[in-house]
């Protein structure tokens, strides 16, 4: 199964992909406007506010797990965040 | 001569994850020696020390490998537009095949590195990726009570997880998801239907 390469989520149809383009290896929530993958610290922000919202956690918390999870994506195994 | 050593490394590297995943279920993750580990995937105890530098390497692969497969099993499981009891009843049918690790994860995570955390909420993000949409629906059309989401699906995972933890209780010698798994969908659902 395809996942978005910036935020491990499912892409099994094309229309989940960026721009509804299968070529394209991330969603359409890690997409700009342009269809061009979101920055590190856009998805940072996206996936921190996903976990908030479904899960409750805190705030920092959240961010911290985010981080650790982007780590192991594709997208983010060789980014280094800024200190 | 180069591939075919790489693809000998690759072979090791599997069997030693899938060796430890089976020891770090039936022992728990902390109680599991990499020696163990070697003897059980027939390579050296040295051997292990190639592939994985550290101990935490090998817990962090094998617990990245375990979150991998739930979470796909997860998606192979929920149908897109399913409704929250058809979510509620593929995460149960995604976490009972991978039960006997999972309970040692969440029974043993806090004392764990933060990557098996963040594992653990990776996998809650899966099932809360689908059921977002589908609580956002139903309570829309007035068939759930109006409630947050991380309240709704906490309150389920923590009665998922009560029971995973105590299972000797719930279901001594066998799988407890196996066993409980339906009535925990319909109690939870007519907690939270309008």
């Amino acid at each position: 199964m395809k996942t978005c390469i910036a935020c491990g989520m499912p892409m099994e149809k094309p229309e989940q992909h960026a721009s509804g383009d299968v070529k394209k290896d991330w969603c359409i929530h890690c997409a700009r406007e342009d269809g061009s993958m979101r920055s590190y610290d856009e998805c940072l922000v996206g996936m921190t506010g996903f976990i908030v919202k479904s899960q409750g956690l805190d705030e920092g918390a959240a961010r911290e797990m985010a981080k650790t999870m982007m780590a192991q994506l594709p997208a983010w195994k060789d980014h280094k965040p800024a200190q | 001569m180069v591939a075919v050593r790489e693809r000998q490394k690759a072979k090791t590297r599997a069997r030693l994850v899938e060796a430890a995943l089976t020891l770090f279920a039936e022992r728990g993750i902390l109680a599991t020696r990499t020696a163990d580990v070697a003897t059980a995937a027939r390579v050296s105890h040295g051997a292990v020390f190639v592939h994985f530098p550290t101990r935490d390497d090998l817990v962090a692969a094998v617990i990245e490998e375990l979150g991998t497969r739930v979470t796909r099993r997860l998606h192979e499981l929920t149908e897109r537009k399913a409704g929250v009891r058809q979510i509620l009843t593929a995460h149960l049918a995604g976490l009972q095949e991978f039960e006997t690790l999972y309970t040692r994860l969440i029974t043993e995570g806090p004392v764990l590195p933060p990557f098996a955390r963040s594992t653990l909420v990776g996998i809650q993000s899966a099932i809360a990726f689908h059921l977002a949409d589908a609580v956002t629906r139903e309570t829309r059309s007035g068939s759930l009570k109006k409630m947050p989401l991380p309240m709704l699906f906490n309150t389920w995972l923590g009665l998922v997880h009560h029971y995973l933890v105590n299972r000797d209780l719930f279901a001594p010698g066998e799988f407890v998801l196996a066993r409980r798994g339906k009535d925990l969908v319909k109690h939870f659902m007519k907690l939270v239907k309008a």
